[in-house]
């Protein structure tokens, strides 16, 4: 078993319980095993704390790693927003010892020092060169045959690259592949790349954004949108519903975080999920169970 | 062609210092103004106002008005990175945007939604502040209790070091 600090960040653990069931539920079956973080914070978040005061931003983040260097182990991160916190902290203070200095000065008032000995990864790339797209594949039960999923790999698990270090932001593979393990259909749609809008405070850049995506998904008769980032996730489920208003449409096209249909896939019913706690329910999933059921009986 | 004092734009050195003070906003004086970062920039595509290469022209000028005044458009963007990605001369147009939001909320100039989310951070160490009803939710799907946050680390390390020169 390969061991990872768990950093689950604030999204997940305190509004999608969901998500982090099925991340407990299906990583230790892909041969990682998950330590929790003691006394981890937001990390903090990248588009509003660290507009505030970025010095603070890295202090804090900082800090979050140093929890992750006293335990010996890298850390695996379950959001993207998190993910680019903490790699881009570790890339700054790599590059300029002379802000490390000044972070440090902070660390040594609650008697921390961060060192850098802690690298971060985000839980997709940990399911692809952890365990592999063959390990994955074993691990399923149940293939998830004729789902179409549409991607949506959001901004910051790709770029900027140099500092991600996931894989080609202008033709990724990573989401596709891990989709295709599970034995689904992944659909690229024309307006893959656009972003979900999240941090932009005027509301029609979002808007007219998450329409042109929603619109591009419900051409391609997607089943679902799946992703890896809470924060896209909110955006594609409470956002659709104020978009469909808007626009008078309704793509009905739910969002659904990526481990739960892993565990989907690996025999997790339906209802052990958390899927009824969505705006738009993914409940094309259903027929998943139905079919164990049949083939059961 | 005339040469007319009123024509030429005039370059605010004190604001391009404070600017460089920031973390990374140094950075922006290798900006050779070649617009790699408009193609791919959404907001840009999305709106008529918001144009990262006028921004960083704007800073190379040092124009603290237009960049910081009433009708600045810096919220406008996305921090979808698309510009950091692009940047032939690694300038990373969305970190100095990060830099110039950070001027403003020092001035305490910050939009509602994000003084909010940063209070509750700043007073909980978290995004999302506890509940108990988190934690039944959490039970419902055998998870544990959040794991505290000790909120005094977290505002110990808002405040500068002793010495932190800024």
């Amino acid at each position: 078993m390969k061991r990872f600090a768990f950093f689950p960040g604030c999204l997940i653990p305190a509004r999608h319980p969901g998500m982090e069931f099925a991340i407990r539920v299906t990583l230790p079956r892909l041969g990682i095993e998950l330590v929790d973080l003691e006394g981890a914070s937001c990390c903090p978040d990248p588009i509003y704390f660290k507009s505030k005061d970025k010095l603070s931003w890295l202090a804090i983040a900082a800090r979050n790693l140093s929890l992750a260097e006293d335990l010996g182990v890298d850390v695996v991160t379950n959001c993207s927003g998190c993910t680019a916190t903490l790699s881009e902290t570790w890339h700054l203070l790599h590059e300029d010892p002379e802000l490390k200095d000044k972070v440090n000065r902070r660390l040594a008032k609650i008697g921390r020092t961060y060192k850098g000995t802690s690298r971060i990864r985000h839980i997709a790339t940990v399911a692809r060169d952890e365990a592999g797209y063959d390990t994955i594949k074993a691990s399923v039960t149940r293939p998830l045959e004729g789902l179409k999923v549409a991607i949506h790999y959001g901004c910051h698990l790709l770029k900027p690259s140099r500092i991600m270090n996931v894989d080609n932001p202008d033709d990724p593979q990573v989401l596709e592949n891990l989709v295709r393990a599970i034995g689904a259909e992944p659909v690229r749609h024309r307006n893959w790349y656009l972003c979900c809008g999240k941090a932009c405070q005027v509301e029609d850049i979002p808007n007219n954004m998450m329409h042109d995506l929603l619109g591009a998904v419900h051409d391609e008769s997607a089943d679902i949108l799946g992703m890896i980032c809470p924060t896209c996730f909110g955006q594609f489920d409470h956002g659709q519903m104020k978009i469909a208003k808007l626009f008078e449409e309704d793509y009905h096209t739910p969002p659904v975080y990526y481990f739960q249909l892993l565990a989907l896939a690996q025999g997790i019913p339906y209802d052990q999920l958390g899927f009824d706690k969505q705006r738009f329910k993914p409940t094309v999933l259903q027929r998943y169970d139905e079919a164990a059921v049949v083939a059961e009986a | 062609m005339t040469n007319d004092d009123n024509d030429i734009v005039k370059v605010d050195f004190a604001f391009k210092r404070l600017l460089a003070q920031t973390v990374e906003g140094d950075l922006a004086n290798f900006c050779y103004q070649c617009g790699a970062c408009v193609g791919d920039c959404p907001a840009a595509t999305y709106s008529d106002d918001f144009n990262p290469r006028e921004i960083m022209l704007k800073v190379l000028y040092g124009l603290e008005d237009e960049l910081l005044g009433e009708d600045s458009v810096i919220w406008e963007c996305t921090n979808c990175y698309a510009c950091h990605e692009r940047c032939p001369q690694q300038v990373k147009p969305v970190e100095i945007i990060i830099s110039l939001k950070n001027m403003l909320a020092a001035r305490g100039r910050i939009p509602d939604v994000v003084a909010k989310v940063t209070k509750t951070f700043e007073e909980t160490g978290r995004t999302v502040p506890y509940s108990p009803a988190i934690d039944k939710q959490r039970a419902k799907f055998g998870l544990p209790p959040l794991s505290p946050v000790p909120v005094e680390e977290i505002q110990a390390l808002l405040e500068p070091a002793e010495g932190e020169v800024t």
